[in-house]
């Protein structure tokens, strides 16, 4: 089987980009990418464009194709995903399948979205479900999970916003984060309530903004001195079915253990992690079910100070979304950027010391209860 | 919420309450149940998920307890009242676990484990303005209700 690796990586600054389109973002991404694995564009054998909102909100279709003959990418397959905030994950995992099943020696991912415009309101699965008539938003579903974690494990509202403390001071060190100024404890707690208990602090900010990664067989690259092998890319999809435990997650518990199982490593194996802190409460979740500590226990793991950088396991050390704001399909393919980054020991002051392997897990979608997708990919350094 | 003028205001959702007539009566939540799976779902899905089999409409009850909640306390969507409460109860001898809307004056009150009814009201818009029926929980106990 081929073996299967990451040869470039590129990204834009999060935040706002009022004078870029979504197509402008995509592709400059695409070109720091291209220019960043040293290959010509006649050699990317099938593209994967992911935007959440494209459609939705400027009424446009098959933006792929666009983004892709800007950089001058063009007649072979381009593939136009859709999957919410795991859209660039996605297309990351697509490109993956594609090149791991010999179709193709390289692929080209890339995800986009623009959101700072007005009345972007806040984001829902699909304005026909039961739950968001009954109104189901976003930021709900992870404030019902803080709750049951707290009345379950006894987990704080001090423990909850350190993970916003954290990857606010994270992100000092990350030019292309949005939101770059260290937070105190005591402003993450007394920033205003959006949804009980999580302020506004412990809810990630929208951007603009867009990621891409180049990934081919290792057959191609002349050299192979900064390429990044891909251990495992898997997708999940929820199981929907109630009850629900909130605490639990059985999509989050599924997806790592089945990325687990397919590289062949453990939660011990790991130096490195992005995850999908889209809100504090999640990314204590993601601890749990990546096996970084046991249930129940995320809150105290955050409190002790072990997911920072320079502790046992950090996390988000690019800042997550908390700081870089989550422009929802560029999201996944940030997290690839930011694993690359530190397994090629180019992180500066944010590098984890001797990062060998590294792993992006995001989520995606409300539907049941339960989440709409969940991705997980590792990925190790060569040497 | 005007009483007179329920009968004319649709529901959010086609079939997913009942309102019995007469005076004060119990509305229930109507959902759906397999008879070879012996398996509840809320709302009703056209087939079985577990054997793609009919589902008949299953009365589903009044009254369950509160297993998490929230309060949202943006802008409401969908003519909701600011702030709002949400979250999931656990549906008395069904085994389901229901997303639900909780009495907008009774959001102080809401904690795991308690015990709710639902009730049926005017709450919100169809997203253009247009009044809407919606189902949402209250407390069994109706001795702590605000006075405003």
């Amino acid at each position: 089987m081929a073996s299967v690796i990451v040869l470039g990586v590129g990204m834009i600054p999060f935040g706002k980009h009022l004078k870029l389109s979504v197509v402008d973002m995509g592709a400059e991404a695409a070109y720091l990418a291209l220019k960043d694995a040293g290959l010509p564009p006649a050699r990317i054998e099938i593209g994967f464009f992911a935007s959440a909102g494209a459609s939705r909100m400027f009424g446009e279709s098959t933006v792929g194709q666009n983004v892709f003959w800007e950089v001058g990418v063009n007649k072979v397959p381009v593939i136009n995903v859709e999957n919410a905030c795991t859209s660039g994950s996605t297309a990351l995992y697509l490109a993956y399948n594609a090149v791991l099943a010999g179709q193709v020696e390289v692929a080209l991912a890339v995800g986009s979205e623009k959101l700072c415009v007005p009345d972007t309101g806040l984001l829902n699965s699909g304005k026909t479900e039961l739950d968001t008539q009954l109104g189901m938003v976003a930021p709900a579903g992870f404030a019902m999970r803080a709750y049951r974690h707290m009345v379950e494990f006894g987990t704080t509202r001090e423990q909850l916003a350190q993970v916003a403390v954290k990857n606010r001071l994270h992100a000092e060190h990350n030019q292309i984060a949005q939101f770059r100024t260290p937070v105190s404890l005591e402003q993450v707690l007394a920033a205003p309530m959006i949804v009980d208990p999580l302020t506004r602090l412990q809810c990630c900010p929208i951007a603009d903004g867009a990621a891409a990664a180049v990934v081919c067989s290792d057959r191609v690259a002349k050299s192979l001195g900064r390429a990044v092998d891909v251990n495992a890319a898997v997708l999940c999809t929820g199981n929907y079915e109630s009850p629900q435990d909130m605490v639990r997650w059985e999509t989050d518990y599924r997806s790592c253990a089945l990325a687990y199982e397919k590289a062949g490593l453990g939660p011990k194996d790991i130096d490195v992690v992005e995850c999908h802190d889209a809100f504090t409460i999640a990314e204590i979740l993601h601890y749990e079910a990546l096996g970084l500590c046991k249930l129940g226990e995320g809150g105290a793991l955050v409190a002790q100070g072990e997911t920072a950088l320079g502790g046992r396991i950090p996390v988000n050390v690019s800042g997550g979304l908390l700081s870089r704001g989550h422009p929802v399909a560029a999201t996944g393919l940030a997290q690839v950027v930011e694993i690359v980054t530190q397994l090629r020991h180019e992180a500066g002051p944010r590098q984890v010391d001797s990062a060998r392997i590294g792993l992006a897990q995001c989520m995606g979608g409300d539907k049941a209860g339960d989440t709409k997708s969940c991705t997980v990919a590792i990925f190790s350094r060569r040497s | 919420m005007n009483q007179e003028s329920t009968q004319a205001i649709a529901p959010v959702a086609p079939g997913i309450f009942v309102v019995p007539s007469g005076e004060g009566s119990q509305p229930r939540l109507i959902g759906g149940s397999c008879p070879s799976c012996e398996k509840h779902y809320f709302p009703r899905p056209k087939y079985c998920p577990s054997c793609l089999g009919p589902v008949e409409e299953a009365d589903l009850g009044s009254t369950g307890t509160v297993y998490s909640f929230t309060v949202v306390r943006t802008r409401a969507p969908l003519g909701l009242p600011e702030p709002y409460g949400i979250g999931y109860v656990d549906l008395d001898g069904t085994g389901l676990r229901v997303f639900c809307l909780f009495d907008p004056a009774c959001i102080d009150d809401l904690q795991a484990g308690l015990q709710v009814r639902l009730a049926v009201g005017q709450l919100g818009h169809d997203g253009r303005g247009t009044p809407r029926m919606r189902p949402f929980f209250t407390p069994q106990r109706a001795g702590r209700e605000r006075s405003g």
